[in-house]
């Protein structure tokens, strides 16, 4: 075990709408050590882009971060940070890389100007030598051409090169951290394996800390050393990639698991889907949340939110499948390691 | 960009040459003339000599010609009313009035505008973006003419702060004798005031809610630093549309202000000629302010590429 970077204790977030308190993320809590990568797994609207947010201090109001959650960034409360505190700490020790590079970038703004500006509020870099640190950047995430390319604009790139350019600036000031808020989602899917491959590249070179939160089971295969697996708000499975993708425990993780498309899936058959949506936030569930789009769904479930079984090697899962009572219930399937699909 | 530049050139042209001609066949279609008013009461032969004398003995059509022709060398015609005046001698003694008064107006009720506008953006939501708010609708819903009587009775007339008409003239044309020119400045500005704060609010809410604000945030940007370097550039853009046209209106004359205070502004005679519907002038002050909004759109569109450089016309993207 190495060193923790980061650690969320118990992080609760809402939202207040004029429907009322939408509760986006119920209680969290995940621990980053140094360097290594933590993907934040599920689908839209299970709170995982509120608590990556959350831990650039990039929550607004109608949001809101309930008291009692704690985000310590080595060992320090960064949600007691004051504002001054807040603005050195973002872009400098933490960096974030968003989703969609096109609108993530300032379309009046050059590339190489944008880039440099993280250097420049950070007192890194004067301007000359920023506008230099910039270049670098530039081809060192693999954009030719590099002085060229930082005096155009982000509408002359294509979108594979914007989001190149948007790890630049993530990386500008080597941070310890990188919040990769789905950062291929946008993409092709060639392209997404390139920009995976650079983000691994360039973790193994900087020995930067990365949480990774997409909804693409795909991507985190390669990259992740752990993985939680997130629905409704709160984090229903984790453990090593390995674990998860070998041994999974939640019916919800099978259910992902089996919606990622195989290689050796038949023409014309079709996709695997999970039926149902997620229960509305607004009023949460007593129960486990997924109990309604649940093969194995029994009494207690819709009654007791399940507690944490421990399968030793950190990977856990709520689920009352494992209560020692409940029926024995194997994996609906097996990920075969020489099928090569994952 | 060369090509796109001639391209627009000519269809400037064009565009003149068709507010010209409506210009002129509107007027003719008016029942009366120019003479009419005065030439009941003259003797039959020297109204044919008047009559001759501005060419208005000639058929519609034969005018037209004539019209066009002279105005291709820059000649509109004598006007009616006041004899010995053309189109350019009165705008020599009237465009220096219209342009202070313009140029005052714009750079109050703009620069106000702009600065509530960022104001009622920065603190949205409270009592001081209502209190902007509140005003601004007063401002564009009231006449300028309004508040140029209002002012006029009220500051000038009443409290007698302020001369009640008049505008400097001489060697304090363009330097000198504010007092009087407050009031007016005033009236016009207001509506600029309303336009430009509502415009630019809009404008930064917009912005504000940009993808690229938050990752200006995630950088360590502080909020000055975000609404200086990334808000406002890319909130200016609408602005940038529609300031341009409003110079190009303010310039050529308020004429409700002008009338009120008795400026010997553009915009007044422009009302005077109006009124006594004197062919000549009406047509070239028509055709001046057309060749000014043309130019002045023209001038938009390439102010636009040099903020926004997704614009680029006619080339390649």
């Amino acid at each position: 075990m190495g060193e923790k970077l980061l650690q969320v204790q118990d992080l609760r977030v809402s939202y207040h709408t004029y429907a009322g308190e939408v509760q986006s993320v119920r209680g969290v809590s995940f621990a980053v050590e140094k360097g290594e990568t933590l993907a934040i797994v599920g689908e839209s609207g299970c709170g995982k882009s509120v608590t990556a947010k959350s831990i650039m201090g990039l929550i607004q109001d109608p949001g809101e971060i309930k008291p009692g959650s704690r985000i310590l960034y080595e060992g320090r409360d960064i949600l007691k940070m004051k504002k001054r505190e807040w603005r050195a700490y973002r872009g400098e020790q933490c960096a974030m890389i968003f989703q969609d590079a096109l609108t993530s970038l300032d379309p009046t703004m050059r590339v190489g100007k944008q880039i440099a500006e993280t250097l420049r509020v950070h007192g890194r870099a004067g301007k000359a030598e920023a506008a230099e640190k910039a270049v670098e950047l530039l081809r060192r995430v693999g954009i030719p051409n590099p002085e060229r390319r930082a005096q155009e604009f982000p509408h002359q790139f294509s979108g594979g090169m914007r989001q190149r350019a948007m790890i630049a600036t993530a990386l500008a000031c080597d941070p310890k951290l990188l919040i990769a808020d789905e950062p291929t989602t946008a993409l092709d899917v060639t392209i997404q394996a390139q920009i995976i491959d650079l983000m691994k590249q360039l973790q193994r070179e900087l020995g930067a800390a990365i949480v990774l939160i997409t909804h693409d089971l795909g991507v985190v295969a390669g990259i992740a050393k752990h993985i939680c697996v997130m629905y409704s708000g709160k984090i229903v499975e984790r453990g090593t990639s390995a674990e998860l993708f070998y041994h999974p425990r939640h019916p919800y993780t099978w259910a992902l698991l089996k919606a990622v498309p195989r290689l050796d899936l038949k023409n014309k058959q079709e996709l695997a889907t999970i039926e149902g949506t997620p229960p509305d936030l607004l009023s949460p569930p007593a129960g486990c949340p997924f109990c309604t789009r649940c093969r194995y769904c029994m009494p207690v479930c819709k009654e007791e939110m399940p507690p944490d079984t421990d399968f030793g090697g950190g990977h856990q899962a709520a689920c009352w499948l494992h209560d020692p009572r409940a029926p024995k219930v194997d994996a609906p399937f097996v990920v075969r390691k020489e099928a090569g699909g994952i | 960009m060369l090509k796109y530049t001639v391209r627009r050139f000519f269809e400037m042209l064009l565009t003149i040459f068709v507010i010209a001609t409506a210009t002129f066949f509107l007027l003719a279609a008016v029942p009366g003339d120019p003479l009419s008013d005065r030439a009941d009461r003259l003797p039959e032969s020297i109204r044919e000599n008047l009559y001759r004398k501005y060419g208005l003995d000639k058929p519609v059509l034969e005018r037209y010609v004539i019209t066009m022709k002279g105005m291709l060398h820059g000649d509109f015609g004598e006007s009616v009313r006041m004899p010995g005046y053309d189109i350019q001698k009165l705008l020599q003694e009237t465009l220096a009035p219209s342009a202070r008064l313009g140029l005052q107006t714009i750079v109050v009720g703009v620069g106000v505008g702009l600065l509530l506008g960022i104001l009622a953006a920065m603190f949205k939501g409270t009592w001081l973006d209502y209190i902007i708010v509140f005003f601004s609708v007063l401002m564009i819903s009231v006449p300028t003419l309004i508040f140029g009587l209002l002012l006029q009775k009220y500051v000038a007339g009443e409290m007698g702060l302020f001369p009640i008409i008049g505008w400097p003239s001489g060697e304090e044309l363009w330097f000198g004798g504010w007092a009087y020119t407050v009031l007016p400045t005033l009236s016009g500005c207001f509506s600029y005031i309303a336009t430009y704060s509502r415009l630019l609010k809009t404008s930064m809410l917009d912005v504000i809610n940009q993808d690229y604000v938050l990752a200006a945030r995630a950088k360590g940007l502080s909020e000055p630093q975000i609404v200086r370097r990334h808000i406002l550039r890319n909130s200016f853009i609408p602005i940038i549309t529609v300031l341009p046209m409003s110079i190009a209106f303010a310039l050529t004359g308020s004429f409700f202000i002008e009338k009120i205070y008795a400026i010997p502004g553009f915009g007044r005679y422009f009302i005077e000629s109006v009124q006594s519907r004197d062919l000549s002038i009406i047509l070239g002050q028509t055709v001046l302010m057309s060749i000014v909004y043309v130019a002045v759109v023209f001038l938009v569109d390439i102010l636009y590429t040099l903020i926004d450089p997704r614009i680029r016309v006619g080339g390649k993207a």
